[in-house]
């Protein structure tokens, strides 16, 4: 979209009274409905004219490509370069979207093309060289080398082999509810956003009372989607009626959960999504000002979120007297710098102030005494995002997903040993084991499930027979687990459980801040507890200590990283107590993974001498030994097992 | 403070001074603009040398203890010059399940950090150890500079660390 | 004024004391540790914890406020429980031998750990945690104390002593008690003044902080005599 291009965010005509300056109640309706502020037949088609060019590309002619931070980590880039490239090549004018991404992360990167008269189809695992061919091969009407396709016009070669992209298993049993826009709207652009039904809520909002803006969100039944699942509504009314001015509301975008990106994906394809919630929130708590919390080592949900601000302070739907409202609300970007205790909100807050994020007892709640002492309302991207979508669709319509006490949908993000990872958005109730076998398509490569982590490093870890549980906060929390922010790690025989237990406690162990004696003493006791453990000098009263002291953690610690980091040892312990005991009582590692306890050998008569292992190996552990024969030097070797993989003959074995 | 204290010579105390009021002119006078100066001192200089502390305390009027400690607390901040390349590895939990901490380890000895080092000795690579880039489902991950590699394993770390060594020795220094 | 009822006493309190403040007009004793009205309260040793009734919830009474009708059990089996583990995890990264403690064994450390049962040797955690010893042994002004610990400072690891590179935790008002504090570990009030006038140099208000120190100083040597 060019700079000077008019948009429809601008004046139709001389007629058109629609500035910042002039704030308009009806000055989104009038935008993409209208004009109504003015009759005139011209003006009327040239926004419907402009409308249609958003939806369907120039010329009817529109590419959209997943720029999201993991498309662009995969290559998108390059496929966005090498679109403009091949369109100019062949004089073709079209418009080429950069969008967010729409959670199929194990295809990225996808590029998507509509052509008027044509299915519109996407395409996934795109190269840059085959850009060119994807576009004439579908210009010439033939589709049959699609992924997907998102709707069937019976004239174009090869369609009914592709699947309906509604139809693949992975989205299938999805509903798109807050990520509705995610690879479909272009994330920085606000016309988009209008033109798919955005600020629609906002509008709703603000001819509201405040108290009936709350009373929605209570009917709707929201629960905070960041982990601990408080309703909305009541932290939104703790904080209308409590004294001091001004109010704050703050916005967690600092999702530091490692497999977690759900809050990244949403903020990165659909900033405004957020900033209309934001907006919704601050109106309905009284707050003047707010800030957007934002995770540095997420720059680009920084970059789009500071943008979508930016564009709504130009259109005056953020800054003072909102669409003649006379609701005034700004807000600030801030990008952290790193602590994922921040994410506790008193520590997030101390962040926001400028001082270390040391997390402080609660009560006073901030909703009373939060930031600069004034009240003071955080709610997670994901939260905000619901709030702007109820707003506009309906409570009704919200409540009809999920369960009694858990409304509504939630997007889940599946990584590690799945077949397929990615974002997903499912009613809340849905099993684990639905989510991970046919949504995920199981475990990767042929591999065997073991466990699936749940909730982030503070959450728990499930064994196969406890799948049937419904993802439901009350759920997940009787069985040691966690909601969390909603990350899924499936792990695979392949890893110790023993081994990740440790790693999530190392985790915790160097982001505590270090304030109170159970977090920062009792993780560097489990920390070293298991270590002994896995290194083969664990005793049956290790097991003991990590019950004890988790147990203390869990009660007594000051803030929820300390309270939840026993979790992955609390849980595994509970399913998992078998491994622990090989560890401890064998001297083994079930899942060959703890090096102290595993070696590596090559069988004499397997090996041809090819010698592949000794040029993989990075610490130069393997030496010729004989004419067809290597060694391996178990005191130089770092039990890497890339000899394993690199030999032809399988002939090296883990002890 | 900084146990490898760089020693600068007075034109560039001045040069830091100036940045510094720039800065904080920019962001106000306030205990709130503090961890914004010290993001923006660190984007333009690669690192926080000791005197950009010392002038940041003096200007905002808050103890040097105090940012200090602010420095210390959080990840993004570093108090040594880095390499050319500031390569980040991901320790979030879906690259550690897909090996990253392997790579890791390869990483440290085919650039040979020392233990307690980050940079390599020919200070062209700094290896950082970063929670989550948000990337976990194309695990493991790794970013040199702005670019992030997805689904790294050994040989493609050698690949990569032989482009970056190439690209530095024919003098395409980013923080140059 | 709010009711609250502590292990089954009823007392009437302001409605914004804390829990710990409540227990004591009730006549009940919670063991605390990292609690120094005036000087430091941030709740971090977690030794004071008292369980609220009904909940399972265990919290610090220190900083806890009360509301009305507040229950709480300041000394059950799973309070005594946590506040074992809270000792025995203070005692796990505290190594000082108490022959070489100017305290000689004379410190409510051990008394509490002795009270609940925990086995072993008793200050300053932090610096211990990165393998220093205490300065206070030496009768050298450690500053670890009064200053936002978890530092890793070098200096510490080198064994110098805390000259409060991050800080006081509150401005003027820690100084009077702070001295208090430090002569009772038998270090000279002399070795007090120049150490804070180090770290405070920095601080808004030094001329006021150092001529306190100074009147502090006279009084005390005109005390002893001199």
């Amino acid at each position: 979209m060019g700079a000077n291009q008019w948009s429809l965010m601008d004046k139709c005509c001389d007629l058109c009274r629609h500035s910042s300056e002039t704030p308009c109640r009806s000055y989104i309706t009038c935008a993409v409905e209208g004009p109504l502020c003015h009759d005139n037949i011209e003006c009327r088609e040239k926004r419907r004219f402009r409308i249609s060019e958003i939806k369907n590309g120039r010329n009817g002619l529109k590419i959209s490509i997943g720029m999201g931070s993991c498309g662009l980590a995969v290559g998108a880039r390059g496929v966005y370069d090498a679109t403009l490239r091949e369109l100019e090549r062949r004089g073709l004018e079209a418009s080429v979207i950069p969008v967010g991404c729409i959670g199929l992360c194990y295809m990225e990167p996808l590029l998507e093309i509509h052509k008027d008269g044509l299915p519109t189809a996407i395409y996934g695992r795109v190269e840059p060289r085959s850009v060119g061919e994807i576009l004439d091969t579908y210009l010439e009407g033939d589709v049959s080398g699609a992924s997907a396709l998102r709707n069937r016009v019976g004239t174009a070669k090869g369609e009914l082999e592709v699947p309906l992209l509604d139809e693949i298993d992975f989205l299938r049993y999805q509903v798109r509810w807050v990520t509705r826009n995610c690879g479909i709207a272009n994330p920085e652009s606000i016309e988009d956003y209008i033109v798919y039904d955005g600020y629609r809520g906002l509008v709703r909002a603000l001819e509201s009372k405040p108290e009936d803006v709350i009373e929605i969100v209570r009917k709707a039944g929201l629960r905070g989607r960041g982990g601990a699942g408080f309703p909305t509504w009541l932290k939104w009314s703790i904080c209308r009626r409590a004294e001091g001015l001004p109010k704050y509301v703050v916005c967690n975008a600092d999702e530091g959960d490692p497999g977690a990106f759900m809050n990244r994906m949403l903020a990165e394809a659909d900033p405004h999504r957020v900033l209309e919630g934001l907006i919704i929130a601050a109106y309905a708590i009284g707050a003047s000002y707010g800030y957007i919390f934002v995770r540095a080592e997420k720059p680009l949900m920084a970059d789009r979120l500071e943008r979508a601000a930016e564009d709504a302070r130009r259109y005056g739907i953020l800054g003072h007297n909102i669409l003649d409202s006379e609701f005034s609300f700004d807000v600030e970007v801030i990008r952290s710098a790193g602590a994922f205790v921040c994410g506790e909100e008193t520590a997030m807050l101390a962040a926001i102030e400028g001082g270390r994020a040391m997390p402080r007892q609660r009560p006073p709640y901030p909703a009373t005494h939060g930031l600069f002492g004034k009240p003071t309302v955080i709610n997670n991207v994901e939260t905000l995002a619901h709030v702007a979508t109820i707003m506009s669709d309906g409570w009704e319509k919200f409540a009809s997903y999920g369960t009694g006490g858990s409304k509504g949908t939630k997007v889940f993000c599946i990584t590690g040993s799945a077949a397929r990872t990615g974002a997903v958005e499912v009613p809340i109730g849905i099993t684990v084991r639905e989510l991970i076998f046919k949504v995920a398509g199981g475990v990767r490569e042929g591999r065997r499930f073991k466990a699936v982590q749940i909730g982030g490093p503070s959450g728990g870890c499930l064994p196969e027979n406890m799948l049937d549980l419904p993802m439901d906060y009350e759920s997940l929390t009787s069985a040691g687990a966690i909601m969390g922010s909603g990350g899924l790690i499936v792990i695979d025989d392949r890893n110790c459980i023993v081994d990740i237990a440790r790693f999530f406690t190392s985790f915790t162990m160097a982001e505590s801040c270090g304030k109170c004696i159970p977090c920062r003493v009792g993780s560097k006791i489990l920390y070293d507890t298991l270590t002994r453990i896995i290194e083969g000098g664990g005793s049956e009263d290790d097991l003991r200590i990590l019950e004890e002291v988790g147990t203390f953690m869990k009660n007594a610690s000051l803030c929820a990283l300390g309270q939840t980091a026993p979790n992955p040892i609390l849980s595994t312990l509970r399913y998992f107590r078998d491994e622990y005991e090989a560890h401890i009582k064998m001297k083994e590692c079930p899942a060959k993974v703890c090096s102290k306890l595993v070696s590596y050998a090559i069988e004499g008569g397997l090996c041809v001498g090819c010698g592949l292992c000794a040029k993989q190996c990075p610490v130069q552990a393997i030496t010729k030994s004989g004419e067809r024969l290597y060694h391996i030097d178990a005191s130089r070797c770092i039990r890497c097992g890339q000899c394993i993989i690199v030999c032809p003959r399988n002939a090296i074995s883990r002890r | 403070m900084d146990s490898k204290g760089v020693q600068l010579i007075n034109e560039e105390t001045k040069n830091i001074d100036r940045m510094v009021e720039e800065t904080v002119r920019r962001y106000g006078r306030s205990r709130k603009a503090l961890i914004p100066i010290l993001q923006s001192i660190q984007a333009k200089l690669g690192y926080l040398p000791r005197y950009s502390l010392e002038s940041v305390s003096s200007h905002l009027g808050i103890p040097l203890s105090n940012v200090y400690g602010v420095v210390t607390f959080y990840h993004q901040f570093i108090l040594e010059p880095p390499g050319t390349y500031i390569i980040q590895m991901c320790m979030g939990t879906a690259c550690y399940i897909r090996r990253n901490s392997e790579n890791y380890r390869f990483l440290l000895s085919l650039l040979e950090i020392e233990p307690n080092s980050r940079t390599s000795k020919d200070g062209i690579f700094t290896v950082l150890r970063v929670r989550c880039l948000g990337c976990c489902s194309i695990a493991p991950v790794i970013k040199v500079g702005d670019e992030v590699y997805s689904r790294v394993n050994l040989d493609e770390m050698r690949r990569i660390v032989s482009f970056y060594r190439a690209k530095a020795r024919t003098g395409s220094s980013k923080h140059a | 004024m709010v009711k609250v009822l502590i292990d089954g006493v009823e007392v009437e309190v302001e409605p914004n004391s804390t829990i710990l403040e409540a227990a004591e007009k009730a006549g009940l004793k919670i063991p605390t540790l990292c609690y120094f009205p005036g000087l430091f309260v941030e709740a971090t040793c977690r030794v004071c914890v008292v369980e609220l009734s009904g909940t399972g919830r265990l919290v610090p009474s220190c900083v806890f406020p009360v509301s009305d009708r507040l229950s709480v059990e300041t000394d059950n089996v799973r309070v005594r429980e946590a506040r074992r583990i809270a000792l025995e995890a203070i005692l796990a990264t505290h190594r000082i031998a108490c022959q070489s403690c100017p305290r000689k064994g004379a410190c409510k450390l051990l008394e509490l750990c002795r009270e609940y049962g925990v086995e072993g040797i008793p200050v300053c955690a932090e610096c211990l945690l990165y393998g220093g010893d205490c300065l206070l042994t030496r009768e050298e002004a450690c500053l670890g104390p009064i200053t936002n610990a978890g530092c890793d400072g070098v200096c510490l690891r080198e064994g110098k002593p805390c000259v409060g590179c991050r800080g006081p935790i509150v401005s003027r008002d820690t100084v009077r008690e702070a001295v208090k504090l430090y002569v009772g570990y038998g270090v000279s009030l002399d070795m007090v003044l120049s150490r804070f006038s180090v770290y405070n140099s920095s601080q808004p208000d030094y001329c006021r902080i150092v001529k306190l120190l100074s009147n502090l100083a006279e009084e005390e040597r005109h005390n002893q005599g001199v």
